[in-house]
């Protein structure tokens, strides 16, 4: 299946034109994106680093995960909504770049890895747990976020 | 001119990683910082008493500061000229005083005086009633913790305009830095 034609698509939808067209809404969207990113990985590094047994390990697991949660997920909807136009209004540039699709390779399997396995770890009795399985989905999300970020950074500067 | 500098600009692929190098560990260090700030505003993260909170993140805030400010600071050196006149960038730096100079005031005063706080509540109350542990936040400590957010807030957005030279105020073209 060739995306190509959606991705045309997209370039000429009303949002695309509209950041095409005034100059202060790409860099607003970016500047936002960015802080977004920053709270993202905070609520992510607190919990990860906490499976890894670094950082914030007086409190149970659990406990640090469910205080995270409503920053991890707010951050997640403010970079898609600061996201979404951003790939409408440069959609050829971004389906040419291989570093947009490692970028959203990278970002559903991160998606369905810490709604899936990361959510049950992190939830979950750490006692049942065992030594090892935290750990494990510590530095698999810790590397599966990072390389996100690594990938859209790269968009920008290598194509 | 120094070679070396013009060796790190010129050299095939440095730059794009190393600016790579730089926004993730600036992400992880302010994202660590925000959390932080969170818990001292009292709006999030309450579940963990501020003083661990501190304590616990401190060296891996300071650890991605390091390699944040290395990877920054190589950035700079590689290609001076492209930040000098550049309002964004002076903008950005002198936020980052501000952000020190709160931190190392929160800690100086606010700091010391609600932990002292907090040990005549407990003697006091012999109680674990403080805002340690509970979302009641002194007043100063909210003010540092807010002003850390927004402060920090403001060095991600003005890194990111670094890249945006020419949108900023005719006042700063006519100084005719380029």
């Amino acid at each position: 299946m060739d995306l190509l034609p959606f991705f045309q698509w997209l370039t000429g939808i009303p949002l695309s034109q509209y950041f095409l067209s005034h100059t202060w809404a790409a860099p607003i969207a970016q500047v936002i994106h960015l802080v977004a990113v920053a709270v993202f990985i905070g609520a992510l590094a607190i919990v990860d680093m906490r499976m890894l047994g670094r950082g914030l390990t007086s409190r149970p697991l659990s406990d640090i995960a469910r205080d995270a949660q409503p920053w991890l997920i707010g951050g997640f909807l403010v970079l898609f909504i600061t996201g979404f136009p951003q790939l409408t209004s440069t959609a050829l540039k971004q389906y040419y770049s291989p570093f947009f699709w490692w970028k959203m390779e990278a970002l559903v399997i991160g998606l369905i890895f810490t709604f899936t396995v990361r959510r049950r770890v992190a939830m979950t009795d750490e006692a049942l747990l065992g030594p090892v399985l935290p750990k494990v989905v510590g530095i698999l999300s810790l590397a599966i976020w990072t390389s996100v970020t690594i990938g859209a950074r790269l968009i920008g500067l290598m194509g | 001119m120094l070679s070396s500098s013009v060796a790190l600009r010129e050299a095939f692929n440095v730059y794009p990683w190393l600016l790579t190098a730089h926004v993730v560990t600036t992400t992880i260090f302010a994202g660590l910082i925000i959390m932080m700030d969170l818990r001292l505003a009292g709006i999030g993260n309450l579940s963990t008493p501020f003083v661990q909170t501190q304590k616990r993140l401190f060296p891996w805030q300071m650890a991605t500061m390091g390699l944040s400010t290395l990877t920054g600071g190589l950035l700079f050196y590689g290609d001076p000229m492209r930040f000098y006149p550049n309002f964004y960038f002076w903008l950005k730096m002198l936020l980052m005083v501000l952000a020190g100079v709160n931190a190392f005031v929160f800690h100086m005063t606010v700091y010391e005086r609600a932990l002292a706080r907090i040990e005549a509540k407990i003697t006091e109350a012999r109680s674990w009633v403080s805002w340690n542990f509970s979302g009641l936040v002194p007043f100063e400590a909210r003010v540092a913790g807010l002003l850390s957010l927004v402060l920090w807030a403001s060095i991600i957005i003005t890194g990111r305009m670094i890249a945006y030279s020419a949108l900023v105020p005719q006042w700063w073209l006519d100084l005719g830095l380029s």
